[in-house]
């Protein structure tokens, strides 16, 4: 009874604060120094002194070839991600479009990044704040064309974080034709689609099809991934991420940082 | 294509109407079916029944916001389902924020003893607008909007163990306004 009470008394709130809660995030929370990556510091001490030498002998090794692979797993293969307080712990998920993997890096240099340009429709993100996460939904309004809700998703990965088989994951959407580069002004890998998602048809719409374009960049030296994506098409994200500062904060992250070794590209849990 | 014109849509009943608000509000209406059902069968389904819902209610309703309104039906349709025992049930994150919230509120005096729900969800309002921006909105996304503590970290950029405590603060303050207003004892 107490739970259904509560229930029926949330959905009878007022407008205002569902809308303000679902358009923006307040200014003291954006400005935090807080880091978002769920993190075990205690253990990154005690083994900075051989995860050094390794990525000191990986270095050499990984500097020779791309530092992304990918494949295309198997439908019945499945993919365990950490669900924060369920009771089972866990959720599991199979069909995966594409995974991306990367070498075996036992540290990564933690990064924060700010956009040196975006296009006017973005522009209000811009600034002096530097982030490990922007998101561009709150300005979906002003690309009329949309088929979902992200003009712009810009997101940071670690190397270390998908040691041991761990994967970036695209699990919805279904890549076209991926193009590999190094782009030497930044010495950074890149891959980079565009991928589309179809919903079917059924009572209330006609068969849809979704679409974005992802833009994975990579530095294999410190371990890092920077993830691009959404509907501001594939030369706006090319742009953004050539005019992308980076720098690292001095932290050193490492698989035992991470609660998860997989995560998605296209929405999920991850 | 802005509310208006989906609204438009409505009214000359067009079927590219529900196309277009699927278009645009689609991932919102998803999350929060999916975050209080648990699973995307069941989440599938209340997002259907939540275009057929602004189907029926335009015209003549002209909702504005568009996007509450469609997100408001979702929730209701997806509570409805949940308490209905047709959704899979302990899994969700709906069901981890009810908890939540629960132990704020004693058993032993309930308070759908003392009050309906109309009358908590004004005493409710009024606490929230007394609250801080930042606490207003980690406290409407968990408990409205059901997100995981994880994705409110992400949202906020704070730590996951910083949102969990602001959270549990909120929450004492809400417990102490209901005892204050005397709706607990």
């Amino acid at each position: 009874m107490k739970r259904e009470l509560l229930s029926k008394a949330f959905g009878e709130m007022d407008d205002g604060f569902v809308l303000e809660a679902y358009r923006s995030v307040p200014e003291d929370a954006a400005s935090a120094s807080e880091r978002i990556v769920q993190m075990k510091t205690k253990r990154i001490i005690s083994i900075a002194l051989a995860a050094a030498l390794i990525l000191a002998l990986g270095i050499a090794a990984y500097a020779a070839f791309f530092s992304m692979d990918r494949r295309v797993p198997e439908a019945t293969e499945t993919f365990r991600i950490h669900w924060e307080d369920h009771p089972s712990g866990y959720l599991e998920w199979h069909n995966a479009k594409l995974a991306v993997t990367f070498p075996d890096t036992a540290e990564s240099r933690e990064i924060e990044f700010r956009p040196g340009w975006l296009p006017e429709e973005l522009a209000s993100l811009g600034g002096e704040t530097w982030r490990d996460r922007l998101t561009a939904e709150q300005l979906a309004d002003k690309y009329p064309n949309m088929t979902a809700s992200q003009p712009m998703l810009i997101e940071t990965y670690y190397m270390s974080m998908f040691n041991q088989g761990g994967a970036l994951l695209l699990l919805y959407y279904t890549p076209e034709d991926i193009i590999e580069e190094h782009w030497d002004e930044q010495g950074v890998d890149v891959m980079r689609f565009h991928a589309t998602q179809v919903l079917p048809a059924n009572d209330f719409r006609p068969e849809t099809k979704l679409e974005q374009d992802i833009l994975l960049m990579s530095d294999p030296e410190a371990g890092w991934v920077v993830r691009l994506a959404g509907e501001a098409g594939m030369d706006t994200l090319v742009k953004v991420a050539k005019n992308l500062e980076i720098r690292q904060t001095g932290r050193v992250l490492t698989y035992d940082d991470f609660m998860d070794h997989y995560t998605f590209m296209d929405g999920g849990v991850g | 294509m802005t509310d208006t014109q989906i609204i438009d849509l409505f009214f000359e009943r067009s079927e590219q109407a529900i196309e277009e608000l699927a278009k645009k509000h689609g991932a919102a209406v998803s999350r929060i079916a999916f975050n209080i059902l648990g699973n995307p069968q069941d989440a599938e389904e209340c997002v259907n029944d939540t275009w057929l819902g602004a189907w029926n209610a335009i015209p003549p309703s002209r909702p504005s916001p568009l996007r509450t309104f469609v997100c408001r039906i979702a929730r209701n349709l997806a509570t409805k389902k949940y308490h209905a025992g047709t959704a899979q049930k302990r899994n969700s994150q709906y069901d981890l924020a009810l908890d939540e919230l629960c132990e704020y509120i004693p058993d032993s005096d309930s308070v759908e003893d003392r009050c309906g729900a109309r009358e908590l969800a004004a005493a409710i309002d009024r606490f929230l607008d007394g609250l801080e921006p930042l606490d207003r909105f980690l406290f409407m996304r968990r408990y409205w909007y059901s997100d995981s503590l994880g994705e409110l970290a992400k949202l906020s950029a704070m730590s996951y163990g910083a949102v969990s405590v602001r959270l549990h603060r909120v929450k004492e303050k809400l417990k102490n306004y209901l005892l204050r207003e005397g709706l607990l004892v």
